[in-house]
């Protein structure tokens, strides 16, 4: 492998992981406060690039209910990508009222809440294809402004052209990953949170209204989601309803990998799998999920709890 | 929380598969499922099975779209002599399974006399065989593969086969550029239609003594091509030729063109469709697509097929529609031919079947795509092929295919 592709390789996965990472964060909050898995945030991951997209002023096809629908604005990319995560965040929450809230006030096993979190997902995804259509959409030319579309990191004689796209990814996720663990460690909101993660019966004794703060997790969780998704589109388009599926999954592999519960070890963890993938010979770039996964099962052979997780203690 | 975590990773696999099967045989909500229609003499049913779902409805919408077009254009010039046909949509999806199920609902359930279908030559061979079994009747409206037609009697196509119509925007952009001299050729490696496509663009480099630099794989779910982009790019070609569908392809000629890539690229036929024109957008400009049917053909039928494709969705029919529509229409004229010889209304069903299937390999249709006819094994004979080159708006907002002369 040249220099050149090597670190063009580098930043891919570096790109990709700090998606993953915040994705995975998404993920990792809910798991904290709830213990379970909520296995829709692949189709609110795929909610938010689309409603980016119809923010910005695009039209949809003529597939659909909604066929060549335009929204009457078009707003710059950072305002949709910021109004269009916070819409897929109050679809989070909205899904947490209809889909977990009932199951939780009947102490029902955690079991059939990522049971029921799948059925949110299906209902999603095939709800999009009933509004928009199957079609593949690209946000406008001009997201970025005037900046080229790639930036050469080498000579004339040896390029190493990265695109400028997944350099923008790269330190957008890598701020909001900033964001996130200031408010998780230094607000009071944040510790409130951490503290319905250590132990929900003695929060609320202590005066916490969980409830209001599991609805805060699941927006800001959402949130994440939609910001990953409007993230990887602007690199390689909206490729239809099911675009967050494998996200989705590969999400799950990162959690695992990092250590259930840890927000640097889902961090640490998307960075990993996004360079490990990125490393998989483009002709076997059909295996990468298999790679993620085989990375999942080692890590739960070897070190259940993950890089930064917690070992489980058996309360007794 | 320790159990339940265990048990919910223990699961995970199963969600994974429950989450895929789910994905390739949910419950279509398109407006073009209509539920199944007794065989009665009232109408005669014709079954369309193609992908409504997954990442191949892009292609499936198209060809639901000139079906339908036909079914309306034929019921109102009096369908089978007096008796209106009836178009019955089974979803394949975009997998094998889902079209082994569709078909298996039109034969058995719908009782259809044909079926149209399906997307993808991925699919055909899997369900083909089915129908070959049943005796049924089927017409690919896009499976351009090799072996299609020999998969059985009961085989036939409207879709040119890939090898007659490829290496046309090959000499295309020879034409464009006599320059060219290095060839980078991509293929999707999942997809059987795209190896066989890939095939006969690597032997017509050959012919026309280009030098093959490079061949590179990927997945039709793939989105991220920078690796196999800078690869080829780094080899320095003037031609790359991409054999792949939509979404992939789209963001295959972005991410070139991105990372610098300024000679011609020429697409192979899953790239010929405007669903690739919001992947690329601007950079879609310039692309050879070698085409089996243009929008400006002057026949009768294809000018009425144009309009009325016109003035539903605003923008030119696309192949896959016209050769959809076509689908339809040899159906229907085999149908009137054998009405005239033997009341169709009259016959049993599997009689009805095996007869149609020998009527429409015997005739001449005089269809969008031009004039075709058949082979005895089912092969499409066609006379008319086009090579068009995309030209996109400076925006990248609309984009059409220009035929070149």
């Amino acid at each position: 492998m040249d220099i050149s592709l090597f670190f063009q390789q580098l930043l891919n996965g570096l790109s990709i992981g700090s998606v993953y990472a915040i994705f995975a964060l998404g993920y990792t909050l809910v798991y904290s406060i709830l213990g379970i898995i909520n296995l829709a945030h692949g189709a609110i991951f795929t909610l938010g690039a689309y409603f980016t997209y119809a923010l910005m002023g695009g039209t949809f096809g003529f597939n659909g209910l909604l066929a060549n629908l335009t929204l009457p604005l078009q707003l710059p990319f950072a305002i949709s990508l910021i109004i269009g995560s916070s819409l897929a965040g109050l679809v989070g929450v909205a899904m947490e009222r209809v889909a977990f809230l009932p199951l939780r006030r009947q102490g029902s096993d955690p079991l059939l809440t990522v049971v029921s979190s799948l059925g949110v997902a299906v209902v999603i995804v095939n709800l999009i294809q009933y509004l928009v259509g199957a079609e593949s959409y690209t946000y406008p030319a001009n997201t970025f402004g005037n900046l080229p579309p790639a930036i050469n990191f080498g000579t004339v004689e040896k390029p190493i052209p990265i695109r400028t796209v997944q350099i923008l990814i790269f330190v957008v996720s890598m701020v909001i990953v900033a964001i996130l663990t200031y408010f998780i460690n230094r607000t009071k909101y944040g510790k409130a949170m951490q503290a319905i993660a250590e132990d929900a019966t003695t929060a609320s004794l202590l005066g916490i209204n969980s409830d209001r703060f599991i609805v805060l997790t699941f927006f800001i969780s959402s949130f994440l989601a939609g910001l990953a998704g409007t993230l990887v589109a602007s690199s390689v388009s909206i490729a239809g309803p099911y675009f967050g599926i494998a996200f989705g999954l590969r999400g799950l592999a990162v959690i695992v990998l990092g250590g259930l519960g840890s927000i640097p070890g889902a961090v640490l963890g998307g960075l990993l799998i996004g360079l490990v993938e990125a490393f998989v010979p483009a002709e076997y770039s059909g295996y990468k999920d298999a790679v993620a996964f085989g990375i999942l099962f080692i890590m739960l052979l070897v070190r259940p709890q993950g890089l930064l997780g917690r070992r489980f203690v058996q309360k007794v | 929380m320790n159990t339940a975590f265990i048990r919910t990773t223990a699961l995970l696999p199963i969600f994974a598969l429950f989450f895929t099967a789910c994905s390739s045989s949910t419950v279509s909500t398109n407006p073009a499922n209509n539920n199944a229609t007794p065989q009665t003499s009232t109408v005669i049913p014709i079954g369309i099975a193609v992908a409504q779902t997954s990442n191949v409805a892009l292609l499936g919408q198209e060809q639901v779209a000139g079906a339908k077009i036909a079914e309306k254009y034929f019921n109102d010039q009096g369908g089978i002599n007096g008796t209106p046909i009836k178009l019955v949509f089974q979803d394949t999806a975009g997998d094998e399974a889902g079209t082994i199920n569709a078909f298996q609902a039109l034969i058995n359930k719908d009782k259809v006399v044909g079926i149209v279908g399906p997307t993808l030559s991925q699919q055909a061979f899997s369900a083909n065989p089915i129908a070959e079994r049943a005796k049924i009747p089927v017409l690919a409206p896009s499976n351009t593969a090799k072996g299609i037609p020999e998969i059985g009697d009961y085989i036939a196509r409207v879709s040119a086969p890939v090898s007659v119509v490829a290496p046309n925007s090959i000499k295309a952009a020879l034409k464009i550029n006599p320059n060219i001299k290095k060839v980078a050729v991509f293929f999707a490696q999942n997809d059987a239609f795209s190896k066989s496509e890939t095939e006969i663009f690597q032997q017509t480099v050959k012919e026309q003594n280009l030098e093959l630099v490079t061949v590179q794989k990927f997945q039709t779910s793939d989105t991220d091509f920078q690796s196999q982009a800078t690869n080829a790019i780094n080899l320095k070609p003037d031609l790359v030729i991409i054999s792949g569908l939509a979404a992939d392809g789209g963001n295959l000629v972005r991410q070139l063109r991105e990372l610098g890539y300024k000679g011609l690229i020429v697409g192979g036929n899953g790239l010929n469709t405007s669903n690739i024109f919001p992947v690329c957008k601007a950079l879609c400009d310039g692309v050879l697509i070698a085409q089996a049917y243009s929008p400006e053909h002057p026949g009768e039928i294809n000018t009425k097929f144009r309009q009325a494709y016109l003035d539903q969705f605003k923008k030119e029919p696309p192949q896959f529609s016209a050769q959809a529509f076509a689908a339809v229409q040899v159906y229907v004229e085999a149908l009137k031919s054998l009405d005239q010889k033997s009341k169709v209304n009259k016959l049993e069903l599997p009689a009805l079947r095996t007869e149609l299937n020998k009527q429409l390999l015997t005739g001449k249709y005089n269809t969008p795509l031009g004039e075709i006819a058949f082979t005895p094994i089912g092969e499409i004979v066609q006379k008319d092929f086009y090579v068009a080159q995309i030209k996109m708006e400076a925006d990248g907002s609309k984009g059409k295919f220009t035929f070149l002369k």
